[in-house]
Formats: structure tokens, C-alpha cells, sequence
């Protein structure tokens, strides 16, 4: 009883400092909600994408995936784009999520707990991400965006004003590769025929 | 009918003889004799006549000599390779007709006495083949106008040597001493090769003439090397030291092939070589020399070694050796024309002696040991006389032919200033003397020492063995008299006059010669070496015993043990051959051996070891580098990301500072 | 804060990185395939920042980002069926056993 209740108080804590940090982000240093909502979402985000990547039982990694989605979904909102975050609530966490949960559950062994979580090579693995993440904020800094101030908020029918005038032939071509992913998926996933799979 | 047109079926008939034989002999197995012997018969009569006109003065004059007479024919164009052109052509000149005199007629009667002295072998018909391959060579070589041409029939006798000495092939010490003989061969081969560059790389010919008639636009050092080039050739064909241990192995071939190739023929080939090229050897002055000194210490060595040899081809074989250094001496000190006299008349009796042996051979059932042989004079009477006579010209005892050249050889060296080789040419006369008689006694005269069965069935040869024998005992007596009279202007130098007084007028200086005194120190001379064969002659008898007609003497093998006990060194020397065999042994099958080991140890581990290391670096490598693939995805992307890293890094550090 | 691009990008670069540890690390082919999914959104992150942000793109990163979102539902599809294939086969889904290309 008192083991499981570990983790959730756990992340309830976890939640309870950023909430915190948010509230004196907006006290005490007078930054706006828009800052807030970002260092909100933002450690959301990282918190939940460390635990897709760290946690041991595949379930728990699917759903931590989950937030992670919906946690981006709210910085694309931040960032002016709504119907990208409606589609990625609608496309990842609606049907790639599930699509994984049940990958899993059709995957699954009988000793699931005890096995190994990371493979012999995963401190380098480690350096490695690191390096790559130095190395991409390095460049990141590096370089003159010649951006504007203040981000600009998209309007959807601006956006769909593109998709179906300018970008129409890749809108065409994305939906034959829908096609025959769905019609690849289908044949690969299939059962043999006359045996048990 | 023009006979010169006829000059290249010299060559023609013996090569068309023995391919045929080679072809259909088998076939005919007994009657195989027939095509080779028919070939050289019409060989020798054609050689004959052209011997005859040569030497008489009805031939033509040779292109380019006011004095040659001689015939030259040009056959075709062999190699015309720009600047390097070698015609095939012959020369008949007054050299090459003596050597002709000796070549086809010795082949000629050495070929029928085969016909019966190889009549129980079963290569019969292999035997005239080859017999005939060789006289082909050997006419091809005195006939050659090219060196080249020279160079290749000089290489061919030497192989006909090879299959003639292991004629009977199957038997171990026969073919080993083909193989000694070939290889000895090989390295004056050698030396003559190299002397034949020489010659092309210094004057750019290689025709016999031509090179003779321009040797003196040479400078001396060059000379004298082609020259000592050249007479390396002629001591490995003619057994000269120290080149001289394939000759007594080679006795291991047919009683036949001992007679025409080791006694008459191909070892002249070595002495007609350097009277060829005598010019060259003019020029250099102090090859002379050495040729001298080698030829004389060749004598005196085989005929040492001949004294003890209880074989009877052996001791033809030392014989041989010793009458070689004879001619080579006679060339060195510059008495060409005594060299070529005793050529021809050494042909001859040597012949002769072989043959007889092999008579006497077939006669005891191929027993070669003289100390089992004895008393057979009454037994083969025509073989005994005809051997008697042969042994008595090589004794030098005149009138026979033995006693004109070899006294020719030392009176003309005493004269010369040589004295020295004047002197072991008279001791070498004596010892000549003594072992010829030696072998005489043991074979021939007293007891006979065999099992008494053979002594039962000894009978003389066949008419077809015999009478060649006596065909050959006409000239070892007559043909002395007829070249080498009238004394100091023989026939023979009046002959050969032409052929060296180029090379002779180059050495002396046209200075005058003084004239043949009888009566002075040239009669002196003949009384000693008269009497220094005799004295030879008389040891041996009263050692060996004698019996001719009223001459007897009985053999005193105690005498004989009592000398020898006494000088103990001498005879072991003379019966292990000096040793020679033994250090050649020693110097290059142990230590030659030893080097070669040597160097196969560094073929095999460090040559073939850096290479197999080449492929072994590279599979060690392969296999190290293979632990990379792992097949597992994961281990890809970790090598992707941290190319990645690399790649973004560097272009951050480098490009962006 | 929230009006820099480079705070944008920064987080999508942190983002990707946690994904390729998480490709890089993990033992099951499933979560492989997740990290994957959490590379793509850091993209798609990056990409959607840059229509915010430059002044010439507008529209037209949202309109990128979608593709994009299209074509990773359709990797995942594909990928996923692949593994539920391999795994009929070999019964694990542990990548390490996936080496019969080994040498």
C-alpha cells in the first residue's frame, strides 16, 4: 500500500515545485503568463520525456508519453499555432498512443519486471545525448536567426488557404502515403493464414 | 659434281638419321643400324672429298685470304635482328678438314663396331639415334662459321654426351655421372658464353672470320679476357683441370661412346675451338701462358693418376686427359700446328684403344677389372695385335704416328723457350709409356686372374668389331709418317700453314724459324724422348711382365706391392685421384649445400614469411574489424550519433570559431 | 522568455536528445520506437517555433509541421507492424536478439 503510493506523491511534489517556480516567476520576477505557461509546459514536457526514456514497465513509459504529447500540444498553443496543437492531440496522443499501447500490449512476455531496462551501451548512449544536446545549443546560440520580436500567431484559414492552394500536391501525395502505410501496416501485422500467430 | 653444293648434307644426313631412327627405330629394332651407319657412310665419303680438295689446293680460295684455300657456304639468315645478325653458314678450311679426317671417320668406324658391340642391348636402336644426333652436333660445330651457330652445337655435343653417358640410364652411377658431366660442361658453357657477349659487345660480329681478321682492333685487356673467356669453354669440353672430373665418370657409357665422343671428337672439340680463334690468343700473350700451364699440370695429373687405376676404361680415360694437356700445352707455348698433328693422330690410337678394350670387355663377359683379367693375348689375337699397336704409338715409340706429334709437341716447346713444359712433358712421356704397358701386362700377358668359367668362353670379337680395329691400327701406324714427314716442313704445317700464320705472324713477329736440325739439338730431343719411352716401356715390362715372341719377362707382383708399400702418399694420391672428386664434394655439395640451406631458410621464413604476413595482417585485421558488425540496430545509431557529434562539432570549432 | 526563439529551439534540441538516448539506451524494440515518436515532435517543435518566429515563413511552418505529422503517423504504423512481425517470429521484443545480420 505505502509503495505504491511512493510515486504519486512523488510527482505530485514534482508538480507542486514547478506550479511554485511558475507562481514566483510571476510574483516576484514579473514575467507574464505567457513565460509561466511556458516553464510550465516546458518542464511538463522534459519531466514526462525523461521518464518515457528512464521507466521500466512499457505501459507506464506509453503513458508518460501521453503527457509528454499533451504537454507539447500546450507550447504550440503558446507559440500561435492552434491547429497544430489540435492535431497533435488529435494524431499523436489519439491515435499513435494508442497505436503503441497496443503494439505493446500484443508484445508483451510473461517476465516483463525482471528484465534489463538499457542495453550495455547505454553510458555512452548517454555521453552521448548529452553531447548532442551541448552541441545543438552551442549551434543554436551561434547563430543569427534574424527573427522578429514578438512570435506571430498563425490563422487557420491562412493555413488552410496554403494547404490546399500552394502545398496541395504534397497534401495529395502525404494522403497516398497514409494509404500505403495502412495497407503496409495491415500486411505485415497479419496473421499467417491456417496458423496460430 | 660441284661437291660444294653437297657440304650441308654433312649435316642434313646425320640429323635426317637420327630423326628417322628416332622415329621408326623401335620398330626395327635389330636392323635399326642400317639408316644411322648408311648416313655416316655417305658423310664420310662426301667429307672425304672435300677433305681432298681443301687440302690438295683445288678448292677455291676463300673470300678475303690470299692463301685459304677452302669452301664457304651460307645457308640462310638465322637472327636478323638489326644491328645483331647471325648468319647459319659453313667454313671448310684446312683446320676444318683435319678435323673432319678425324670426326667422320672415326664416327664412321665407331658406328659399325656398335652394330655389333650393341647388338644384345635393348635400346639399340636409342643408341644409333643418338650416336647419329651426335654426329650432327659435332660436324655442325668444326663446320660452324658463327659463333653462335658454334655456341648452340657446342651445347648440343654436350647433351648427346648426357644421353650417351647415361645411355643405360636405369643404372644409378650412369646416370649420376651424366648429370656430373652435363654440369661440369655447364660451367665452362658458362665461360664461353660470357666470351661470346664479350666478343658481340667489343666488336659487334659474331662471325668466326670476322672477329678473327678485326681481333686486333681490341684493346689487350679485352683481349685477354675473351681469350681467357674462350679457353674456359675448351677446359670444361676438354676436361682440363679443373674441370676435368666428369671424363673418368663418363666411362660409364658404352665402350662405343667412350671411343668416338671421349677419344676422338667431342674433347677436340675444346682444342679446335682455341686453333679456330688462335689470333685472339696471339694477342693476348699471357693466356698463352696459362693455357700452357693448365694443359701441362692436366697432363701430368692424369697420367699420375692413370699408373694405379685398375680399370681398363679408366685408365684410357687418364689417358686421354693427359694426351689433351699434350695439345693445350702445345697451343699455349705457340706450336699450334704439333697441336693439331697430335689431335688427329691421338684420334686415332685412342680410338683404336677404346675399342679394343671393348673387344676385350665383350671378350671376358663385361668384366672391366684388369686384376681379374690376364694371359688373353693368345686367346683374341686380333684385338691383342691391333691394341699392341695402339699402345706402342701412344708410347711414342716411332715409327708409329704417336712418336712424330708428341715429339713434335716437346721439341717444339724446348724450342719455343718453354722449358719447363718440356720438362713434365718428358716426364709425362715416361709415365705414358709405363701405364700403357701396365694395362698391356695386366690384360694381356701373363696369367689369367679370373674365375675359370669366363677363362672357358673368352673368344675374339665379331668381324664387325674386329675390323674396325684393324682399320684403325693402319693410320695409328702410317698417318705419323705421312704428316709429319719430311721433318721441319711437314706435310701437316704445310697444310695448316694458311689457318695459323695470321695468329702466328701476330706472336712472333715474322721472325724467322730457325731450321730443322737433325743433327743438333733437334735430333737430341728425339733421342730423349725415345728414350724415355722406352725406359717407361722396359719398367712396365719388368713389373707386368712381357711376351712377345721371343721377349719374355714374367710378372712380379711382389716388385709391384714392395714399390708401392714404399711410397705410400703417392699411391693413395693416384688412386683417390688426387682427391679432387672428394674436395668438389666437399666445396659444393656440403658447403654448397649448406649455403643453399641457408638461403632457402631466408626464401621460406623471410621472404615467404613477409608475404604470408601480408595475408596474415590483413585476416587478423578482418577478424578484429568484424566485431563491429553486432547486427544489432542499436550499436549502428550509436555509431551514427556519434558521427553526428563529430560532424557538428568540428563545423562549430572550425568553421564558426 | 517565452518570446525567444532560442529558448524554442533549445527545448526541442533537449527534447531530441532525451529521444536518441532513449533509441540509443533502451532494450525493447516498443520504446525504441517511442523515443523515435519524441525525436519527431522535437522537430516538429523546432519547426513550428521557426514559422513563429521568422518573418517570412507564416503559414507555412504549420503547414510543414502537419506533414510532418503525417509522415510520423505513418512510421509509426509501419514500424509498429514490423515489430508485431518480428516478434511473431522470434518471441521476444528485445532488439538484442535481433542480430542474425551479425558477422
Amino acid at each position: 500500500m505505502v509503495r505504491r503510493l511512493i510515486p504519486i506523491v512523488l510527482g505530485l511534489a514534482i508538480l507542486g515545485v514547478v506550479a511554485g517556480i511558475a507562481a514566483a516567476m510571476i510574483v516576484f520576477l514579473g514575467q507574464d503568463w505567457g513565460d509561466a505557461l511556458f516553464w510550465i509546459f516546458a518542464a511538463i514536457m522534459l519531466g514526462s520525456g525523461l521518464l518515457v526514456v528512464t521507466m521500466r514497465d512499457i505501459i507506464r513509459c506509453g503513458l508518460a508519453m501521453i503527457v509528454c504529447f499533451g504537454a507539447l500540444a500546450g507550447i504550440y498553443v503558446i507559440l500561435g499555432a492552434p491547429l497544430i496543437a489540435a492535431a497533435q492531440v488529435i494524431v499523436y496522443i489519439g491515435a499513435i498512443s494508442v497505436l503503441i499501447l497496443f503494439a505493446i500490449m500484443l508484445t508483451q512476455t510473461k517476465d516483463a519486471p525482471s528484465r534489463l531496462v538499457f542495453q550495455t551501451q547505454a553510458i555512452p548512449a548517454a555521453i552521448a545525448s548529452v553531447v548532442i544536446a551541448v552541441v545543438l545549443a552551442l549551434a543554436i546560440a551561434a547563430t543569427d536567426w534574424s527573427e522578429a520580436a514578438q512570435r506571430v500567431r498563425v490563422a487557420t484559414d491562412a493555413m488552410s488557404q496554403l494547404l490546399f492552394d500552394q502545398f496541395v500536391l504534397p497534401f495529395e501525395i502525404v494522403s497516398v502515403l497514409l494509404l500505403a502505410a495502412v495497407i503496409g501496416g495491415v500486411f505485415l501485422a497479419k496473421r499467417e493464414p491456417g496458423g496460430p500467430s | 659434281m660441284n661437291l660444294e653444293s653437297l657440304i650441308p648434307w654433312l649435316v642434313i644426313l646425320p640429323l635426317a638419321g637420327f630423326a628417322l631412327t628416332a622415329l621408326i627405330g623401335r620398330r626395327l629394332d635389330r636392323q635399326a643400324f642400317w639408316i644411322p651407319v648408311l648416313a655416316i657412310l655417305v658423310v664420310w665419303v662426301i667429307a672425304m672429298g672435300l677433305v681432298y680438295e681443301v687440302l690438295t689446293g683445288s678448292a677455291p680460295l676463300l673470300p678475303g685470304s690470299e692463301t685459304t684455300h677452302g669452301y664457304e657456304v651460307h645457308l640462310f639468315t638465322w637472327i636478323p635482328a638489326g644491328d645483331f645478325v647471325v648468319e647459319v653458314g659453313f667454313v671448310i678450311d684446312a683446320l676444318t678438314a683435319c678435323l673432319l679426317i678425324v670426326v667422320t671417320t672415326i664416327g664412321l668406324l665407331v658406328h659399325v663396331y656398335s652394330i655389333g658391340y650393341m647388338s644384345h642391348d635393348p635400346g639399340y636402336w636409342r643408341f644409333f639415334a643418338y650416336m647419329n644426333l651426335f654426329m650432327f652436333s659435332m660436324l655442325l660445330l668444326v663446320l660452324a662459321s658463327d659463333f653462335l651457330v658454334l655456341f648452340v652445337a657446342w651445347e648440343l655435343v654436350g647433351l648427346c654426351s648426357y644421353l650417351l653417358i647415361g645411355f643405360w640410364y636405369r643404372k644409378r652411377s650412369a646416370a649420376l655421372a651424366a648429370k656430373k658431366a652435363f654440369i661440369v660442361n655447364r660451367v665452362g658453357d658458362v665461360g664461353f658464353a660470357l666470351g661470346i657477349m664479350l666478343i658481340f659487345v667489343s666488336l659487334g660480329t659474331l662471325d668466326i672470320r670476322e672477329v678473327i681478321h678485326e681481333a686486333g682492333t681490341l684493346e689487350p685487356t679485352t683481349v685477354l679476357v675473351i681469350a681467357l673467356l674462350i679457353f674456359a669453354g675448351a677446359m670444361g669440353k676438354s676436361a682440363q683441370f679443373p674441370l676435368h672430373v666428369w671424363l673418368p665418370d663418363a666411362m660409364e657409357g658404352p665402350t662405343p661412346v667412350s671411343a668416338l665422343i671421349h677419344a676422338a671428337t667431342m674433347v677436340n672439340a675444346g682444342v679446335y675451338l682455341v686453333a679456330r680463334t688462335n689470333p685472339i690468343f696471339a694477342y693476348a700473350e699471357s693466356a698463352l701462358v696459362v693455357v700452357a700451364a693448365i694443359g701441362i699440370f692436366t697432363a701430368i695429373l692424369a697420367a699420375s693418376i692413370a699408373m694405379t687405376q685398375t680399370d681398363i676404361k679408366r685408365v684410357l680415360a687418364y689417358s686421354t686427359l693427359s694426351q689433351l694437356g699434350y695439345m693445350f700445352a702445345a697451343f699455349g707455348v705457340g706450336a699450334w700446328t704439333a697441336a693439331i698433328f697430335h689431335l688427329m693422330t691421338h684420334g686415332f690410337f685412342k680410338g683404336l684403344l677404346f675399342l679394343g678394350s671393348g673387344s676385350v670387355i665383350h671378350a671376358v663377359h663385361e668384366e672391366q677389372d684388369m686384376r681379374n683379367m690376364g694371359g688373353l693375348s693368345n686367346k683374341i689375337p686380333i684385338t691383342y695385335v691391333t691394341m699392341l699397336i695402339g699402345s706402342l704409338a701412344i708410347a711414342g715409340i716411332p715409327p708409329l704416328a704417336g712418336f712424330f706429334s708428341k715429339d713434335e709437341i716437346l721439341g717444339e716447346s724446348l724450342k719455343l723457350g718453354f722449358v719447363w713444359v718440356w720438362a713434365i712433358g718428358f716426364i709425362v712421356a715416361g709415365l705414358t709409356a709405363f701405364y700403357m704397358f701396365r694395362l698391356m701386362g695386366l690384360t694381356f700377358w701373363g696369367a689369367f686372374r679370373g674365375p675359370k668359367e669366363i677363362w672357358d668362353k673368352v673368344h675374339e670379337s665379331a668381324p664387325v668389331m674386329t675390323i674396325p680395329l684393324i682399320l684403325l691400327a693402319i693410320p695409328s701406324v702410317l698417318l705419323g709418317m705421312y704428316l709429319g714427314l719430311p721433318l721441319g716442313a711437314s706435310r701437316i704445317s704445310e697444310w695448316l700453314a694458311p689457318v695459323f700464320e695470321e695468329g702466328e705472324a701476330i706472336l712472333h713477329g715474322g721472325a724467322e724459324e730457325p731450321a730443322y736440325a737433325l743433327f743438333g739439338i733437334d735430333g737430341v730431343l728425339i733421342i730423349a724422348s725415345v728414350t724415355i719411352a722406352t725406359l717407361g716401356l722396359v719398367i712396365a715390362w719388368r713389373l707386368f711382365g712381357v711376351t712377345i715372341g721371343p721377349l719374355r719377362m714374367p710378372e712380379r707382383p711382389e716388385r709391384v706391392r714392395e714399390l708401392t708399400a714404399r711410397a705410400p702418399f703417392f699411391y693413395r694420391a693416384s688412386l683417390n685421384k688426387w682427391w679432387f672428386d672428394d674436395l668438389y664434394h666437399l666445396l659444393f655439395m656440403v658447403i654448397g649445400g649448406k649455403i643453399a640451406a641457408a638461403i632457402w631458410w631466408f626464401d621460406r621464413e623471410v621472404i615467404d614469411g613477409t608475404v604470408n604476413a601480408v595475408g596474415g595482417v590483413t585476416i587478423d585485421a578482418g577478424r578484429g574489424l568484424r566485431q563491429i558488425q553486432t547486427g544489432r540496430v542499436q550499436n549502428y545509431a550509436l555509431g551514427i550519433a556519434i558521427g553526428f557529434i563529430v560532424m557538428a562539432a568540428s563545423y562549430l570549432l572550425l568553421a564558426r570559431g | 522568455m517565452s518570446d525567444s526563439l532560442d529558448a524554442y529551439l533549445v527545448l526541442a534540441g533537449i527534447l531530441f536528445a532525451i529521444g536518441s538516448f532513449g533509441f540509443l539506451a533502451r532494450r525493447n524494440a516498443i520504446s525504441m520506437l517511442m523515443s523515435i515518436e519524441l525525436m519527431l515532435n522535437a522537430v516538429n517543435l523546432s519547426i513550428v517555433a521557426f514559422g513563429a518566429f521568422i518573418p517570412g515563413l507564416g503559414a507555412q511552418g504549420s503547414v510543414i509541421a502537419l506533414m510532418v505529422m503525417a509522415v510520423a503517423a505513418a512510421e509509426a504504423t509501419v514500424g509498429l507492424a514490423i515489430v508485431i512481425a518480428i516478434y511473431r517470429n522470434k518471441r521476444t521484443p528485445l532488439v538484442d536478439e535481433y542480430d542474425s545480420m551479425r558477422q
